[in-house]
């Protein structure tokens, strides 16, 4: 098992490695005038666009303008974001919190709803109860999250005055502002923070932040996974070793929730670990519409803008969690279904 | 479960009673919603209106416009306005003196003087990065645009000498020498790159240190690494308090403000990217004022509770011509031949071709179902609100005309043959979407033979393109610097200027008058030479004017005090101006 995990990780220093040229390349497509642009705003300002060529060396072969990036890489600088007006590292960990947060509370409802759904929908196959879940999973996954989050922004915020968007509300932000002696932020997570501090108001006001958005994407999100777990229920639910359950006299409840639920769960395993993975990416439309500055709504405006920097190092932490995902999902596995050997 | 329930329940309740009560709006606390980045706060990199507007409450300049004026000034961090009558101007119009306000301080505690002001504008003309604004006080102040030369990027022999010599102090006094009369100066010196800066404190941080021989070391720094990137110690009414950059930034008043105390104490500018946020913010009363584009302006009419200025802008725009196209792999201009399947690459060299366009578009159609009324159709880039302005003739509306000019056109060849092109607008765009539609909807009703495409390209990819000569027709606009025509018929009209040179515009009367206007200060001269200029436009069929943005603040209803000033976009705010009654 340590042999196999070592191996996975010295195979991590490759992908990333493949990432990085990959995606450096596929940047590169753009001619070095666009990516100069991308330090344009007006057309005052295009006439620098010789200068900034220059400057940057936006004009060299691929290969120098690569090693020059690795050797900044290398030496902790990430580059500069002009979305974000920092360095690109400074405003990850500025950014990542925000969407960490949020999976934190989503990631959970996503995984125990879909499993608790899928199975009562297997269980129940070609009820009312699996039709009305089906069709709630399939509205929910079918409906766009960015129409969907702002139907419910419109509603709770817009109608009803409740869940602001933002992350924290304007008072206790400037509160946490002026007394940086007062306010330690140990996680950067607000709803963790308050706890620590003692500033429990803090801890429910991000809490209110966080309800609509983590709302909209477990109702988009979680279709996936309940769709997965009622079809692993379905199949487990019609083996041989259920109806011998059965015939012998196991109560229903053992063999459904026992035996049949575990078997389902490994596919369910592979599916939330990889949604798990994305959702680090962030929700863009989540993130964009109920104002929460993340990594998300940091992706799609440097992707807009070609910021470059941004780009690589936001591919390159996917590849990073990616990989780590798939490990850790391996060794889930194993422990799981006691046939797998992992070598 | 039901104890599970009841949990829920209670902590809904809880979340929600707490909500209400976090939902007291404070009275001294403004919040601004928009959606535009800013970049940098160092008055001497920022070159974005988002930017500057942060400048301007946070720094001050020694003049700024006199309310809504955007060619008379009040004093600022001067006594008074420099004037040919009041010998603060010499009569060669080559010495501006100022006389510098006493008792007056920086946020982190120091006293103005003299001395910072000389200061403030060497070190922001020898930072001048790429892309940055302070080629118009070098313009002013040293007769070049820049700190280096433009196509290799080195710096240029004796620029630093004349920045040196070009302004000094005296006692209190402050005088600035020009090499030659320069009329938009005063306009120049409102713009924040005009700021002034606490000498040791910017020293102490890293800015330039004094010495002129050791300018080049803190020329043009790469984005983000000005030292005043993101640190403010100005004179203005109100200090930083806190900045997450694309996120938002706050500012504080200044209690040892030297002007009246402001009555607004606490200003949030929010950056939010979606409308429907930013729109139920405003509806909500988190946000007393958010950025509305023109599309959504039916949206804030129909709310209640608010307050709507209608704010005239300083910027053009246009559809303008390339007279040559550069045909290397160009898929705008089809064959590339007068065919029938493209267009040549001097095809709209032909000024029939070019009054053909211009007729062909409706004006008023335009004006009315895009804008809704609310825009002013400008007649010529020397737009309404700038000096010597007036309204010259326009090709109105007539199909008939623009068909007699296309028979007329390359000796009839166009009619004949017919063509096929490309017009392209920058993606998002609506005002310049629905006038390339119109445009080519109407051009196409005169000859089944006549086939123009739209598309859309994201505004970087668009200038790229449009530097590259690769577009036909290219519908772009501009923004004022400074409130002078100069700003705007060099641009447009000059062979040199931004879009004079992409539309390969050559007519030596044109620039001549262009040199002529800038060189003199005698206004009665300038008024011929603008009318002049303003004239050609419709003579030489330059582009199509298309409009001049009239913008929509909407404030909530109890926020007071805001001044209309055409030199402001909707990002900016003069929060020191303003109160919650």
């Amino acid at each position: 098992m340590l042999a196999y995990i070592l191996r996975r990780i010295l195979l991590l220093a490759l992908v990333l490695f493949g990432v990085s040229v990959l995606i450096f390349g596929i940047l590169m497509t753009f001619s070095p005038e666009r990516r100069a642009a991308t330090f344009v705003t007006s057309p005052q300002q295009v006439e620098d666009i010789p200068k900034i060529i220059k400057q940057f060396g936006l004009d060299e072969p691929f290969y120098i303008q690569y090693f020059r990036w690795v050797r900044e890489v290398a030496k902790g600088n990430m580059g500069w974001s002009l979305v974000a007006s920092r360095p690109v590292t400074e405003a990850f960990w500025t950014y990542f919190p925000i969407t960490l947060e949020m999976n934190l509370f989503a990631a959970p409802i996503v995984i125990l709803f879909g499993i608790w759904l899928g199975t009562i929908s297997g269980i129940h196959k070609d009820t009312w109860i699996d039709h009305s879940s089906r069709i709630m999973a399939i509205v929910g996954w079918s409906l766009p999250t960015f129409l969907f989050a702002l139907v419910m922004l419109m509603i709770f915020y817009g109608y009803f005055d409740l869940f602001s968007p933002g992350i924290l509300s304007d008072r206790l932000n400037m509160f946490i502002h002026d007394n940086p002696g007062k306010f330690y932020r140990y996680t950067k997570l607000y709803t963790m923070d308050g706890i620590l501090n003692g500033r429990f108001d803090i801890t429910l006001d991000a809490l209110a932040h966080l309800v609509l958005p983590v709302m909209t994407y477990v109702i988009v999100v979680v279709a996936l996974n309940m769709r997965v777990m009622r079809s692993g229920m379905i199949e487990e639910l019609s083996k041989d070793y259920v109806i011998t359950a059965r015939a012998k006299g196991a109560d229903k409840r053992t063999v459904n929730l026992k035996h049949a639920r575990r078997n389902a769960l490994l596919p369910v395993i592979t599916v939330a670990g990889q949604l798990l993975a994305l959702s680090m990416e962030g929700s863009i439309a989540v993130e964009v519409v109920f104002n929460r500055h993340g990594v998300g709504w940091w992706l799609a405006e440097s992707a807009t803008q070609l910021d470059m920097p941004v780009l690589m190092c936001i591919c390159l932490f996917m590849g990073l969690v990616f990989v780590a995902t798939n490990l850790t999902l391996d060794i889930l596995y194993a422990y799981i279904d006691p046939r797998i050997r992992l070598t | 479960m039901k104890r599970r329930l009841s949990f829920i329940f209670i902590l809904f309740l809880l979340i929600f009673v707490f909500h209400a009560d976090a939902q007291i709006k404070s009275p001294d606390t403004y919040v601004l919603a928009y959606y535009r980045t800013v970049q940098t706060i160092d008055p001497g990199a920022s070159y974005d209106v988002a930017g500057s507007c942060k400048i301007w409450n946070l720094y001050e300049t020694l003049v700024f416009f006199d309310g809504p004026s955007t060619d008379k000034f009040v004093p600022l961090l001067a006594t008074k306005v420099p004037t040919l009558k009041n010998g603060g101007i010499s009569p060669d119009g080559k010495t501006y003196t100022f006389t510098i306000r006493k008792g007056v301080k920086f946020h982190e505690g120091g006293e103005l003087t003299a001395e910072d002001v000389v200061y403030s504008f060497k070190r922001n003309m020898i930072l001048d990065p790429d892309g940055g604004p302070m080629w118009m006080v070098l313009e002013a102040l040293t007769g070049h645009g820049s700190t280096r030369e433009k196509e290799t990027g080195k710096i240029i022999e004796g620029v630093f000498e004349k920045i040196d010599k070009a302004i000094e102090a005296k006692g209190d006094q402050v005088i600035l020498h020009l090499p030659k009369p320069y009329p938009p100066l005063m306009s120049i010196l409102c713009y924040a790159s005009s700021s002034i800066l606490d000498k040791e404190w910017a020293i102490s941080k890293g800015c330039w240190d004094g010495d002129i021989n050791n300018a080049a070391k803190y020329n043009n720094p790469k984005p983000g690494s000005e030292p005043l990137q993101k640190i403010a110690n100005g004179t203005g009414a109100y200090r930083l308090k806190l900045w997450e950059p694309a996120k938002e930034l706050a500012l504080e008043r200044f209690e040892g403000y030297w002007g009246p105390k402001p009555k607004i104490k606490t200003a949030i500018f929010k950056y939010v990217k979606e409308w429907s946020t930013r729109k139920l913010m405003l509806q909500n009363a988190d946000a007393d004022r958010v950025v509305v584009d023109t599309t959504y302006v039916p949206e804030v009419r129909a709310m209640k509770g608010l307050k709507l200025f209608e704010v005239p802008q300083l910027n053009f725009t246009a559809g303008m011509f390339c007279r040559r196209i550069n045909p290397t792999g160009n898929t705008n201009i089809g064959s590339g031949k007068l065919d029938g399947n493209g267009i040549p690459a001097d095809f709209f060299s032909d000024i029939n071709v070019r009054k053909a366009f211009y007729h062909a578009f409706d004006r008023e159609t335009y004006k009315k179902d895009v804008f809704h009324g609310q825009v002013v159709a400008p007649t010529s880039p020397l737009i309404q609100g700038l000096p010597y302005h007036k309204n010259v003739a326009v090709y109105e509306f007539d199909l008939k005309k623009a068909a007699e000019y296309m028979k007329k056109a390359w000796d009839g060849q166009v009619w004949e043959k017919g063509f096929k092109m490309v017009v392209t607008y920058n993606t998002g765009n609506v005002m310049r979407e629905a006038a390339a539609k119109m445009l080519a909807e109407n051009i196409m009703s005169l000859n089944p033979k006549f086939q123009i495409e739209i598309r859309n390209v994201e505004w970087k990819d668009y200038v790229v393109q449009v530097r590259q000569f690769q577009y036909p027709i290219f519908l772009s606009g501009w923004g004022a610097d400074y409130a002078d025509p100069h700003n705007f018929v060099r641009p447009f009209m000059h062979s040199e200027g931004y879009y004079g040179k992409y539309m390969a515009l050559k007519n030596e009367e044109i620039d001549k008058l262009c040199d002529e206007g800038i060189q003199t200060v005698d206004p009665k001269k300038r008024e011929k030479v603008y009318g002049r200029l303003q004239q050609i436009w419709y003579e030489d069929a330059i582009g199509i004017p298309l409009y001049q943005q009239v913008i929509v603040r909407a404030y909530r209803d109890y926020v007071k005090g805001y001044v209309p000033n055409p030199m402001f976009t909707d990002d900016n705010e003069i929060v020191k101006q303003l109160r919650k009654e």
